[in-house]
C-alpha cells in the first residue's frame, strides 16, 4: 500500500495536546457518566424524583384529558316523589292494543311514567301472551313526531290551530247544528267496544236518518256474507287450528296476516309440537298464488292463480262428495286436490279448511267443504264468533255514492282512512268534498283527515280508557298508561259531550263496567287483569244450510278466467294495511319472505325473471351477479286502466303467472311535500300504494285482478334487503330438516350424525374436553341457555321488533340497510330449497339467528382490549365503554351476529353535527326527544364506533336474579327471567333459562328433544349456548337435502 | 496464491467506473447541496396533495364514522387491513437487505440499502396508519397499550393477534428507524463537514449527533450496526408471521390456515423487492446514480423476485390442494367457489393475484429480461398490484361468504374515502421519500467507500500494490474490511 499519510481531523493534523489527551482517553474502560456517586445525582438539575413526578403528572393529565369527552347531561331527582312510583322500578298495566279491528290484550311496561314496552297478556285465552311485530312496535306510535298536538280547523287551504277543546266543541256544535236535516254518518273501522257502540247509538239518536258505517281496509265481507247465507249469522267463527290434524288453506295467510294470526300461530304450533316421545303433527296443505309466511310453513304447497281459487274449492268439494261438479283444472292441481281430499276425509272431525278469498261465493263453497269434513263444531267454533271485522264493502260503496250524491250532511271519521286504502279512493276524495261538515278524530293528518274541516287529535290507545270485545263474551280493557302527551280527547268523550252528556268517557266506562261486573271490585279486577272471559270456553257448531251452494257454484263457474298475468295483492306481516306506516321499527323489519325493508315491490317468479330479463337464477353465475347488487328492475303493473310502477323482486315459490304487490305502502298527502309533516318522516318514499288496484265485484272488494299486465321499464330501483343469499347450500351443519316419516323411523338420525361428526374427539360426550388444547373449567351456578325450535318458529318477526324495543336497537334507515348496515341483534334467516322453476317444489325454512353465546367464543379471544368477554354464567358480554371498534370480533364470528355502529345512529356521540346527510331522516326522527322517550333506561344507548350484539337481555337476567334473591329462593325461569324475544313469541318457539337447573324448561326441552337437538356449526368447537331443534316436515322429501344428495352422486360419478 | 487477490472475472464490479472517494462523495451529496429541480417539486407537491386528501378522508371517517367506508355487517375489514398488510409487506425488503445481507456479507447491498431502509420506515409508517384509523373509536386507541392504569381488571388481551400486531409493528418500526439512522450518522457528518450554508451546518450538525469520525465512534457504530442487524434479522421473519396470525388464528375458512406464516414472509419480501425496484430505477435515473445502483443490483433483486414469487406460487397451490384434500366443506367453498370460481362475485381478484404474482415474475428466468430496466419497472408495479390483491383475496373473499349463507354480503367496492385513505398513505410515503432524497444521502456513503477498496476499476488499477503484498497480509486486510 502507499505510504501516503491521511489525517482525519485538524486535531490529528496539528497533533495538539487536547487531541493527544482525547486520543489517549478514547478507549477508557469506565463509563463516562458523571455524578453516579452518592451525592451527584440528587444535586443534579433534574433529579430522578422530579423526573418521575413530571412523567407521572403529564401521563395522568393526558389520560384525564383524553377521557373527559362525553357531554354531561344532568339527571334531576324528584323533589316530591309521586305516589306508587319508585324511580328505576317498572310498573305494569294491562291494556289492549287496538288498530282497526285488530285487538290484542297486552301489558304495558311503564318506567318513570313512560310506557316503553308491550308484552302479551297471558291471561287472555286468545293470545296467551303472544304478540306480533305490529303489537310490539305500537308503543313507538305513541311517541310519533307526526302526531297532532292540538285541534285544527281547515279553511280549505291550510289548517289553523283551534286554541282549546271548548272552542272546538263550539265549532262542532255550530257545524252539526246547521245540517238542516241532512243525515250524519259516522265512518269508523270495525268497532268491537260495547261502550263505544252504545255511545255512538246514543249520539246517532239525536240525528234522525243518520247511520254508522264500519269499513275495513282488509275486508272480510265475503266471509260475513257467506256465513250469513250458510249459517244465518253475519259473523266469523273462531277457528281451532290446534284441533286440526289436517289443515288446508286456500290462500289464507293465517300465520301472518289473516284474521287473528297470533292466536292461529299459537294453535298451529301447538298442533305441530314434536318431541322424541310424541312424534305426531298436523299436516298442512297450502294453495296460494304468492309465497306467504303460512305457505313457507306448509308441508305441501301448491300454487295457483287467484282466479283458480274458486274452481279449486269446487273441485275439493266435489272430491269430498259434495253436490257440485268439479270444474276443469290442470293435472297438477287435480292430483293435489285429490291428495288433500284424501287426507281431509281421513281426518274427518279434526280437519279444517280456510280460505283467504273475499268472494262470498268462494267462501260459501269453503263453508260447504268444512261441513263435509265435519269441521263445524269441532275445528270451527260458532260458540264464540269473532268480532274483529264487521265492515261490509257494499255499505261503504253505497256511502260513497250517497256522499257523491250530496245525500250526506256530515261525516265523522274515526279509525278509517278510505282516502288512502279504499279501492276507489279517488271517488271517495271527490265525494268527501261534497259533504258539508266533516270531522276527523285522528292522531295525524292522514290522507282522509286532511280532507276534513274539523280535526280533533285522538289519543293513542296507551293514553286511553276503553274496552274491546274480540270474541263474543270475551272482553279486553284499556287504561291509560301515561298522561296525554298532547291536547287530545277520545272519540267517545267527544260524542258524549256533543250528545249533551255531562259524564266523561272515563266515568261512563266505569259506571258501565261496574254495573256489568257486579261492583267496583269486579271492575278493578277487570282493569288489573285486562280481560274478562267466560269461565269455561265452549265449542259449538251452527246449523248449516246448503241452499245457496249450487248458486255459488254457478257463480264461480261464470267467473272470469285469468289473462296472461294475474295480480294478487297481499299484506306484509310488518305493515298490514298501513295503519302504522310511520313506524321505523316496522319499516325496517325485514319481510319474512323477501327480507326486504322500507319498500313494497312487485313479487314475481324466477320464471318471470328468466322470460323477461333473461336472468336464470338457477344458474349460480347469474344468481351471484343478481343477488350481490341491490338494483332491481322497475316494472309497470297495469290493471284495468290503473297503473303502478315499482321494483320487482324475484321470489321462488310464486306462481309463474302471478304478480304480487303488498298493500300498506305509499302513504302520501295530497300535496306530496306535506307527507313528512302530515303522515310522518319515515313514510316518505316508502313504496307505492297498491290499494287502487283492488277490484270491486258488486258485493265485496277483492284483492286480485284476473287481467293484469306487467311490463319491464328501463329503470332500476334499489331495494334494501337484509339477506340476499337464500340457499343454505346443503350446509346441514347450520340448518337441519327431517321428514316426519324419517324422524319416526329413526328418531336418532341427527344424534347419530353428530356423534359420527365428533368421533375424532371421542364423540359428543367428550367433545368439549377433547376438542381443545386448553383446559376446560367447571360451570357451576347459573348457566344460561336457549333453545330455538325451528319447527315452531313461523318466521313472523315479533321477536325481532321485541328485541328492537327492549334493547334500544337502532333503526338505520333504508340507505344504510342497502349498505348492509342493519343493526338487528336478532334476525330470522330464511332459506329456500327446491327447484326454482317449479314453484310447488319450493320449501322454506326460518331460523332465528342471534348471538349464540359460545362458551369458547371466537370473538372473545381476538379482541385486543377484552371488550367482549365471558361471564361466569355463560354470557358472551360486551363492555361498550371498552370497545375501540376494530371489528375483528365480527369478522371472526362464524354466525355473523355482531353489529357495528357505522355512524352516529343514536345521537349519543360526542362529535357535534355528524349526523346530517349521513343518516336517514327516519333515523334522525328516532333521535328526536319524543321518540327517545321509548328508550329502555336499563340498556345503554350505544355510540358510534362500538360493536354490539344480543346480550340475552342481561338487564332482565339481573332483575330476575335480584327478584329471586330478595324472595330468598332459587331462581325460576319463566317466572323470573324471560328474554324479550321469548316473551314476544306467539308460538313458544324460544325457550330460555338456567341450563344447570334440572327443573328448568330449557333443561327439560333439551332432554325431551335429544333427537332433534343440534348446535349450529357444532364441529367448530365454539360451544354455543343456543341450541336449535330441527325442523320436521310432514311431507315426503326435504328439498335442501335432496340437492345435497344430488351433488354427492354427481361427485361420485365424476 | 496470488489469484486470491484478484477480483473474480465472473463477478461484475459493484461500482462502475474509476471513482475516488471524493468523487463518490460528490456524486452522492450533490443532490443535497443543489437546489431541487422542477421534477422534484412536481413530485413533492403531488405527494403532499395526496397526503392532504388522505388526511381529509381520515377526518371524515373519524368524524362521521366508519360508515364512510363501504364495509358492512359481513365484511368488517376491507381495504383498510388489505392496505395495512400490503404496506407492512413492502417494508420487509429493506430489512432483509440491511440486516440479513449484512450478516451474510453481501457486498452489493451497500448500493441499495439506504434507500431500501428508508422505504421500510416509510412503508411501516404508512402501514401503521391503517390499524390505528380503522378503529371505530380511535380516540380510545391507547387502550391497546398495556400500561398500568386505574381501570381495574380491564387490561389488554394478550390472546389477541391484534395486540401482537401492536408489539410487532412498534418493535419493527423502532428497530428499523434506529438501524437506518445509525447508518446515516457518518454520512450526515460528511454533509455537515462540507456544508457552506449556515442552516445546513446547523441542521446536519444537529442530526449527525456530533459525529467526529473518531475510531471510537467507528467502533461503536460498527458494534451497534451489528447488534441492530442481529435484532432485525428475526424481525424479517417474525413481523409478517405475526401479521399472518391475524388471519391464521381465526376460525374463518380461508383465514384459518397453518401455511400463512412462511407464505406471508415470502410474499412480503417479494413485494418489498418489487417496491425497491420501482423506487431505485427512478432514483438512480433522476439522481444520476447509475454507477452506484448498477444493472447488477437490478438483476440480483430480480432474482430474489422470481424466487420469492415462485415460493408464493407454491404456497397458493398448496393452499388449494389442502382445501381439497382437507375435505372441510367450508374451506373448500372458500377456495373453490369464492376464489377459483372466476364467475363468483369476487372471483376475478383471485385470477388477478395469480396472474400478477405467480405467472408474470417467471419472465425473470431470462437474463435479458432481468437486465431490462423497462421490463423490470413494469414488473415491479405488476408485482405490487398482485400482492395488493393477494391480501384483498385473503381478507375479503374469505369473509364475504363464510359459514352462514344468510349473511353472505352484497358486492363490496370501496367508497371514495376508503380509496382516499389509501392514496393518502401514498402521499405520506412519497412526501417522506422526496424529503429523504433531497435531504439525506440516498446511498450509504461510508459503506460504499468500503467496497471501493475491493471491487471495481479502482481496485484493478491498484492491483500492482496488491501484487506486492504478501498473501497473508492481504487476506488479513480483506477479512477486516467490509
Amino acid at each position: 500500500m502507499s505510504d501516503k499519510k491521511y489525517w482525519q481531523t485538524f486535531g490529528e493534523h496539528s497533533n495538539s495536546e487536547a487531541f493527544q489527551e482525547a486520543a489517549a482517553n478514547e478507549f477508557r474502560e469506565d463509563l463516562p457518566v458523571e455524578g453516579l456517586d452518592s451525592t451527584g445525582l440528587l444535586d443534579a438539575k433534574t433529579p430522578r424524583r422530579d423526573f418521575l413526578k413530571y412523567l407521572g403528572f403529564s401521563t395522568a393529565a393526558a389520560a384525564l384529558a383524553a377521557s373527559c369527552e362525553i357531554p354531561v347531561k344532568k339527571v334531576i331527582p324528584y323533589v316530591n316523589k309521586p305516589e306508587n312510583t319508585i324511580p328505576g322500578v317498572a310498573d305494569y298495566y294491562a291494556t289492549t292494543f287496538q288498530s282497526g279491528g285488530d285487538l290484542v290484550s297486552v301489558v304495558a311496561k311503564v318506567r318513570d311514567g313512560r310506557p316503553i314496552k308491550l308484552e302479551g297478556n297471558e291471561l287472555s285465552s286468545i293470545t296467551k301472551g303472544g304478540t306480533s311485530a305490529r303489537v310490539q312496535a305500537s308503543v313507538l306510535d305513541l311517541y310519533d313526531t307526526a302526531r297532532l298536538r292540538h285541534p285544527k280547523q281547515s279553511d280549505g287551504n291550510s289548517f289553523q290551530e283551534v286554541t282549546s277543546l271548548e272552542a272546538f266543541d263550539q265549532l262542532a256544535a255550530t257545524a252539526l247544528g246547521s245540517l238542516g236535516g241532512a243525515p250524519l254518518v259516522i265512518l269508523t273501522g270495525t268497532i268491537t267496544s260495547p261502550t263505544t257502540k252504545e255511545i255512538i247509538s246514543q249520539f246517532l239518536a239525536k240525528y234522525p236518518g243518520s247511520r254508522h258505517v264500519q269499513y275495513d281496509a282488509d275486508s272480510y265481507s265475503g266471509m260475513l256474507l257467506a256465513n250469513e247465507a250458510a249459517y244465518g249469522k253475519k259473523a266469523i267463527p273462531s277457528y281451532q287450528f290446534d284441533k286440526a290434524k289436517v289443515i288446508v288453506s286456500l290462500g289464507a295467510d293465517f300465520l301472518g296476516t289473516w284474521l287473528s294470526p297470533i292466536e292461529f300461530a299459537r294453535q298451529y304450533a301447538a298442533g305441530r309440537r314434536v318431541t322424541d316421545k310424541n312424534a305426531e303433527m298436523s299436516r298442512h296443505y297450502q294453495f296460494e298464488s304468492l309465497l306467504s309466511v303460512t305457505g313457507g310453513n306448509a308441508d305441501k304447497r301448491f300454487t295457483l292463480r287467484p282466479s283458480e281459487t274458486g274452481p279449486l274449492a269446487l273441485a275439493l268439494l266435489a272430491e269430498l262428495g259434495g253436490p257440485v261438479s268439479a270444474p276443469a283444472l290442470d293435472g297438477r292441481l287435480k292430483s293435489a286436490v285429490q291428495l288433500a281430499a284424501k287426507d281431509l276425509s281421513a281426518a274427518k272431525g279434526s280437519a279444517l279448511v280456510v280460505c283467504g278469498s273475499n268472494n262470498p261465493h268462494v267462501q260459501l263453497i269453503v263453508n260447504a267443504i268444512n261441513e263435509a269434513i265435519g269441521a263445524n263444531g269441532t275445528t270451527i267454533n260458532w260458540a264464540a264468533p269473532v268480532l274483529w271485522r264487521q265492515g261490509l264493502d257494499a255499505e261503504m260503496s253505497s256511502l260513497v255514492a250517497d256522499m257523491d250524491g250530496g245525500k250526506v250532511g256530515a261525516l265523522l271519521v274515526y279509525g278509517a282512512n278510505p282516502a288512502y286504502d279504499y279501492y276507489d279512493a279517488d271517488k271517495f276524495r271527490a265525494a268527501i268534498k261534497k259533504v258539508k261538515t266533516t270531522i276527523s278524530f285522528n292522531d295525524r293528518l292522514d290522507e282522509t283527515t286532511e280532507l276534513c274541516k274539523y280535526i280533533l287529535p285522538a289519543p293513542h290507545f296507551l293514553e286511553s280508557w276503553g274496552d274491546a270485545e274480540p270474541k263474543t263474551g270475551y272482553f279486553s280493557f284499556m287504561q291509560p298508561t301515561i298522561a296525554p302527551l298532547f291536547k287530545t280527547r277520545s272519540f267517545e268523550d267527544s260524542l258524549l259531550k256533543w250528545s249533551g252528556a255531562t259524564d266523561t268517557y272515563e266515568a261512563y266506562f266505569k259506571a258501565y263496567w261496574t254495573a256489568k261486573l257486579g261492583g267496583i271490585d269486579g271492575y278493578e279486577k277487570a282493569l288489573q287483569d285486562g280481560v274478562v272471559e267466560p269461565a269455561a270456553p265452549s265449542t259449538g257448531g251452527a246449523p248449516f244450510s246448503s241452499a245457496k251452494v249450487s248458486e255459488a257454484a254457478a257463480a264461480i263457474g261464470s267467473m272470469k278466467k285469468g289473462g296472461a298475468y294475474e295480480l294478487a295483492l297481499y299484506q306484509k306481516v310488518s305493515m298490514g294495511t298501513g295503519k302504522q306506516a310511520n313506524n321505523p321499527w316496522l319499516l325496517e323489519l325485514p319481510d319474512p319472505i323477501t327480507k326486504a325493508t322500507w319498500d313494497n315491490y312487485a313479487v314475481v317468479s324466477p320464471k318471470y325473471a328468466r322470460d323477461n330479463w333473461h336472468i336464470d337464477l338457477g344458474d349460480r353465475r347469474q344468481a351471484d351477479k343478481f343477488e350481490v347488487h341491490p338494483d332491481r328492475q322497475v316494472v309497470s303493473v297495469k290493471v284495468g286502466g290503473k297503473e303502478i310502477t315499482l321494483p320487482a323482486l324475484v321470489v321462488p315459490g310464486v306462481h309463474d303467472e302471478v304478480i304480487g304487490i303488498a298493500v300498506g305502502y305509499g302513504r302520501q298527502s295530497a300535496n306530496k311535500d306535506n307527507t313528512a309533516d302530515y303522515i310522518g318522516k319515515a313514510v316518505v318514499g316508502a313504496g307505492r300504494n297498491a290499494f287502487p288496484l283492488a277490484t270491486f265485484n258488486g258485493l265485496t272488494v277483492e284483492w286480485s285482478a284476473p287481467e293484469a299486465t306487467c311490463e319491464t321499464t328501463k329503470e332500476f330501483y334499489q331495494v334494501a334487503q337484509t339477506q340476499t343469499h337464500s340457499n343454505y347450500e346443503g350446509r346441514t351443519e347450520a340448518v337441519k330438516e327431517l321428514t316426519l316419516e324419517d324422524f319416526k323411523k329413526s328418531p336418532d338420525e341427527i344424534l347419530n350424525e353428530r356423534e359420527e361428526e365428533l368421533k375424532p374427539y371421542g364423540g359428543l360426550k367428550s367433545f368439549t374436553e377433547q376438542g381443545t388444547l386448553y383446559g376446560v373449567y367447571d360451570k357451576p351456578g347459573i348457566h344460561w341457555g336457549m333453545s330455538v325450535d325451528m319447527n315452531s318458529c313461523v318466521g313472523c318477526g315479533a321477536c325481532v321488533v321485541a328485541c328492537h324495543a327492549e334493547n334500544n336497537v337502532s333503526v338505520v334507515g333504508k340507505k344504510e340497510v342497502l349498505r348492509y348496515h342493519d343493526m338487528h341483534w336478532l334476525r330470522i334467516d330464511r332459506y329456500f330449497s327446491g327447484n326454482l322453476q317449479e314453484a310447488d317444489s319450493i320449501q322454506t325454512v326460518f331460523q332465528p339467528m342471534l348471538c349464540q353465546h359460545c362458551d369458547n367464543a371466537p370473538c372473545e379471544n381476538v379482541c385486543p382490549v377484552s371488550a367482549t368477554n365471558h361471564s361466569s354464567e355463560g354470557l358472551n358480554q360486551m363492555a361498550y365503554n371498552r370497545c375501540i371498534g376494530t371489528r375483528y370480533c365480527a369478522n371472526n364470528c362464524p354466525f355473523k351476529v355482531r353489529r357495528f355502529n357505522w355512524a352516529d345512529y343514536t345521537g349519543a356521540d360526542s362529535f357535534p353535527d355528524n349526523q346530517n346527510g349521513i343518516i336517514s331522516d327516519a333515523t334522525m326522527m328516532m333521535n328526536d326527544e319524543l321518540p327517545r322517550m321509548v328508550l329502555n333506561p336499563d340498556v345503554t344507548v350505544r355510540s358510534r364506533g362500538v360493536m354490539e350484539k344480543c346480550s340475552f337481555c342481561v338487564q332482565r337476567l339481573q332483575e330476575g336474579k335480584l327478584k329471586a334473591k330478595k324472595a330468598d329462593r332459587p331462581l325460576k325461569d319463566m317466572e323470573d327471567v324471560r328474554t324479550a324475544c321469548q316473551q314476544a313469541c306467539p308460538t313458544e318457539a324460544i325457550v330460555f333459562g338456567n341450563a344447570n337447573d334440572k327443573e328448568s324448561r330449557i333443561r327439560q326441552t333439551r332432554l325431551e328433544n335429544e333427537g332433534r337437538l343440534f348446535y349450529a356449526l357444532e364441529e367448530l368447537h365454539v360451544l354455543p349456548n343456543v341450541n336449535y331443534l330441527a325442523k320436521i316436515r310432514n311431507t315426503d322429501v326435504i328439498q335442501g337435502k335432496a340437492g345435497e344428495k344430488k351433488e354427492e352422486t354427481a361427485e361420485k360419478k365424476a | 496464491m496470488a489469484l486470491l487477490k484478484y477480483e473474480s472475472q465472473v463477478r461484475p464490479p459493484l461500482v462502475n467506473g474509476t471513482k475516488d472517494y471524493h468523487q463518490v462523495t460528490e456524486d452522492i451529496v450533490r443532490p443535497i447541496e443543489a437546489r431541487p429541480g422542477k421534477l422534484w417539486w412536481i413530485g413533492f407537491l403531488t405527494a403532499v396533495g395526496l397526503l392532504c386528501f388522505g388526511m381529509y378522508s381520515v377526518y371524515r371517517e373519524v368524524t362521521y364514522g366508519i360508515g364512510q367506508w363501504n364495509l358492512n355487517k359481513t365484511i368488517g375489514w376491507g381495504w383498510d387491513i388489505t392496505n395495512f398488510v400490503w404496506w407492512v409487506g413492502i417494508g420487509h425488503a429493506g430489512t432483509l437487505i440491511s440486516a440479513i445481507l449484512l450478516l451474510f456479507r453481501q457486498g452489493w447491498r451497500t448500493g441499495v440499502n439506504r434507500a431500501a431502509e428508508a422505504m421500510t420506515i416509510f412503508a411501516v409508517m404508512c402501514a401503521g396508519q391503517f390499524p390505528i384509523w380503522h378503529m371505530g373509536r380511535v380516540w380510545m386507541a391507547f387502550f391497546v397499550l398495556p400500561y398500568p392504569n386505574t381501570r381495574g381488571p380491564l387490561w389488554t388481551n394478550f390472546n389477541s393477534p391484534l395486540l401482537w400486531d401492536v408489539f410487532a409493528i412498534s418493535t419493527y418500526f423502532t428497530v428499523s428507524l434506529l438501524f437506518w439512522y445509525c447508518g446515516l450518522l457518518p454520512d450526515l457528518a460528511s454533509v455537515r463537514d462540507r456544508a457552506k450554508l449556515k442552516w445546513r451546518k446547523f441542521f446536519y450538525g444537529l442530526t449527525s449527533f456530533g459525529w467526529t469520525g473518531s475510531t471510537k465512534h467507528w467502533q461503536r457504530h460498527e458494534a451497534l450496526s451489528l447488534v441492530l442487524a442481529g435484532l432485525s434479522t428475526p424481525l424479517v421473519l417474525s413481523v409478517h408471521t405475526i401479521v399472518s396470525f391475524d388471519f391464521a388464528t381465526s376460525v374463518i375458512p380461508g383465514w384459518h390456515t397453518t401455511i400463512f406464516p412462511p407464505y406471508f414472509v415470502a410474499g412480503a419480501i417479494f413485494s418489498g423487492f418489487a417496491m425497491v425496484q420501482s423506487l431505485l430505477i427512478i432514483t438512480r435515473k433522476v439522481l444520476h446514480l447509475e454507477d452506484y445502483i448498477t444493472l447488477e443490483h437490478i438483476e440480483v433483486m430480480n432474482k430474489v423476485i422470481v424466487l420469492t414469487g415462485s415460493i408464493v406460487g407454491v404456497a397458493y397451490l398448496t393452499e388449494l390442494f389442502i382445501a381439497w384434500y382437507g375435505q372441510n366443506k367450508f374451506e373448500n367453498w372458500a377456495f373453490m367457489q369464492n376464489r377459483v370460481n372466476l364467475f363468483s362475485p369476487l372471483g376475478w381478484s383471485y385470477y388477478l393475484m395469480m396472474g400478477c404474482n405467480v405467472l408474470s415474475p417467471q419472465i425473470f428466468w431470462f437474463r435479458k429480461m432481468r437486465r431490462n430496466l423497462t421490463v423490470t419497472f413494469f414488473m415491479s408495479v405488476i408485482v405490487n398490484i398482485g400482492m395488493w390483491f393477494e391480501r384483498f383475496v385473503i381478507i375479503v373473499t374469505s369473509i364475504y361468504r363464510d359459514y352462514i349463507p344468510s349473511s353472505w354480503s352484497t358486492y363490496y367496492t370501496p367508497s371514495v374515502w376508503e380509496i382516499g385513505f389509501y392514496l393518502g398513505t401514498f402521499g405520506l410515503f412519497f412526501t417522506c421519500y422526496f424529503l429523504f432524497s433531497k435531504f439525506f444521502p440516498v446511498i450509504a456513503l461510508a459503506e460504499i467507500k468500503h467496497i471501493l477498496k475491493k471491487s471495481g476499476e479502482n481496485f484493478k488499477e491498484k492491483m500492482g500494490d496488491a501484487e506486492a503484498e504478501p498473501v497473508e497480509e492481504f487476506a488479513h486486510e480483506m477479512a477486516h474490511a467490509h
